[in-house]
């Protein structure tokens, strides 16, 4: 199997780079982590093309010129992302759609919380080229990001990943490959128990998260960082630990299950529900 | 408006709890059973109220002012005049039972019963009671002078009077509260709880080390301690007692089922900061 190529985002004579002399980054999965990891690559130089698995109701604007849209994967892309958590068969065609047009040198980063990286690796011909990595929406601007190498994944592979990653003023920290990787799967965790407790009107919503914060130092209260998230994703995420480790102890709270489908959260005690606004 | 408080138990939370009332200008009758016990509590008071000072948080007169209104008491019967009695005897429902049984004929019946209890249920304690109407839980988030959250815990016949009451007091006390119903945990707990406990499953399963994982909850979560840090911190035998307590009361739920890295811990003497090892090792005298 060829071995994955070193990629930077300033020009180099032996590198895989466009026609302005940035390497090109192509990523597919859904909103809104498309748009938020094509903002941060174009941001720190690399040329942007990108797909959504479904496009978004409203469009968000998307200021780089830098960031061009379309399906078509470009002949000179050194490094794709496939950012699809929640819709796992569109993530095996997009793995394999990229596996077939990428150069055999190109690495693949690819979102691991809901299905393990060795596992999306057998999905491939191209094996030794895909990475896992914890990412859900909103959590991806913060100067670390979780690498779970696979089974199959060379040194070098691990080093170009590595280096992109630098190249994004990001910190790579390895972890094994499992599902919900470290911070996803704690989060989710956490957010899975505030919603048995809300299920059993311990406390209303607002007064769970304030608790947390004061009383425990979260920077966010658990019911509003799932509302951030998405809790599409949430729900994925537990779907897929309960899945993944067969454990009682990984049962999704029904309240959360329902409110996943595009719900609410309940209020307590006034018998009506509550959009969730911004303070 | 609260102005007398009794507070029972003159341990660090009773203390704390007191310290916290006078500087608020509540008058506080502070009870125990032991006289050399209520004596050490007033020392450290008189020498937190002076490191204070000099520290410049508090004034001279403002000390000596809040002083006047902490008056040691050896009898029960000595808080019969108070709006809200807390209590922060042992956490154990026996002692706390007896002691509500005391406490509901020594003092007059408008007063509210508060309990500081962190893991027993309110329901039960009120239970030894006639009048269960009156008993609330008021769990101050450690430690009670510095906290900003006091949960204010109604159990199954606590009166709508009694949380108006124990929210009057919190209020006067400049803390925020939340109102939550009598179960094990209650939310700060068992939400987090589930945080140490996913923790450790990680590490159990060799995800990630303690020390990374503590890394990226703090960058990637952007909390101000890892889980590891913290359960070092609080100590790992307290946590190992709630996470125990907390399997019980909700019938062996799987969720809080405590970890077998944890119980490893606590049986080799590792209880966390407090003893130089837990998942870290710390200087000794720090």
């Amino acid at each position: 199997m060829a071995k994955v190529k070193r990629l930077e985002p300033q020009a180099g004579t032996r590198r895989r780079t466009d026609s302005s002399g940035r390497a090109s980054i192509y990523i597919v999965g859904e909103s809104p982590m498309v748009e938020e990891f094509a903002e941060l690559c174009a941001g720190h130089g690399y040329q942007v093309h990108f797909s959504w698995n479904e496009t978004p109701e409203s469009i968000p604007p998307l200021t780089s010129k830098k960031i061009t849209r379309g399906r078509i994967i470009p002949s000179g892309t050194s490094l794709a992302l496939e950012l699809t958590t929640i819709d796992l068969d569109r993530k095996r065609e997009n793995l394999q759609r990229l596996d077939k047009a990428l150069p055999p040198t190109a690495a693949i980063v690819s979102t691991s919380v809901t299905v393990t990286a060795t596992e999306q690796s057998t999905w491939v011909l191209n094996r030794n080229r895909l990475v896992g990595m914890g990412a859900l929406p909103t959590l991806i601007d913060k100067p670390i990001v979780e690498i779970a190498p696979t089974v199959f994944s060379p040194k070098e592979t691990v080093e170009v990943v590595q280096r992109f990653f630098r190249s994004l003023g990001k910190e790579m920290m390895l972890v094994q490959d499992r599902v919900g990787l470290v911070f996803p799967r704690i989060l989710c965790h956490v957010i899975n128990e505030a919603s048995f407790a809300l299920q059993e009107q311990v406390a209303t919503p607002q007064d769970l998260d304030m608790a947390m914060k004061l009383g425990a130092g979260f920077p966010l209260g658990p019911i509003e960082w799932a509302d951030r998230i998405g809790l599409k994703h949430v729900h994925a995420v537990l779907s897929a630990l309960q899945n993944d480790l067969q454990e009682e102890r990984y049962r999704i709270s029904p309240l959360l299950r329902q409110l996943a489908q595009g719900g609410v959260w309940w209020k307590h005690g006034s018998g009506e529900t509550q959009e969730r606004s911004e303070r | 408006m609260i102005k007398h408080l009794g507070v029972v138990g003159a341990g660090t939370m009773g203390t704390g709890i007191a310290e916290a009332a006078v500087l608020s200008r509540i008058d506080v009758a502070l009870y125990d059973v032991n006289g050399t016990v209520l004596r050490q509590a007033l020392e450290r008071i008189k020498a937190d109220f002076k490191s204070r000072v000099v520290r410049g948080e508090l004034k001279q007169e403002e000390t000596s002012e809040a002083f006047t209104r902490i008056h040691p008491r050896t009898h029960l019967s000595d808080l019969s005049h108070c709006e809200i009695v807390a209590e922060a005897v042992l956490e154990d429902l026996r002692v706390k039972k007896d002691l509500f049984k005391h406490l509901e004929a020594d003092t007059k019946p408008s007063t509210i019963l508060a309990s500081t209890t962190s893991s027993l249920s309110i329901t039960a304690i009120a239970s030894a009671t006639r009048s269960p109407e009156r008993v609330i839980g008021m769990h101050f988030l450690n430690p009670a002078l510095g906290t900003e959250l006091v949960e204010i815990v109604q159990g199954q016949q606590t009166s709508e009077t009694a949380v108006r009451v124990a929210r009057e007091l919190v209020g006067q006390l400049g803390k925020k509260l939340i109102v939550v119903k009598d179960s094990p945990g209650f939310v700060v707990q068992r939400v987090s709880q589930a945080l140490y406990g996913e923790a450790l499953r990680l590490l159990g399963e060799n995800v990630a080390a303690a020390e990374e994982i503590d890394r990226i909850v703090k960058v990637q979560g952007g909390f101000g301690t890892g889980p590891f840090e913290r359960m070092d911190a609080v100590g790992l035998d307290v946590l190992l007692a709630t996470a125990q307590s907390l399997y019980d009361e909700y019938g062996n739920e799987a969720r809080f089922r405590p970890h077998a890295i944890h119980k490893k811990m606590v049986q080799s003497g590792m209880l966390g900061k407090r003893t130089g090892q837990g998942f870290y090792r710390y200087n000794q005298g720090k």
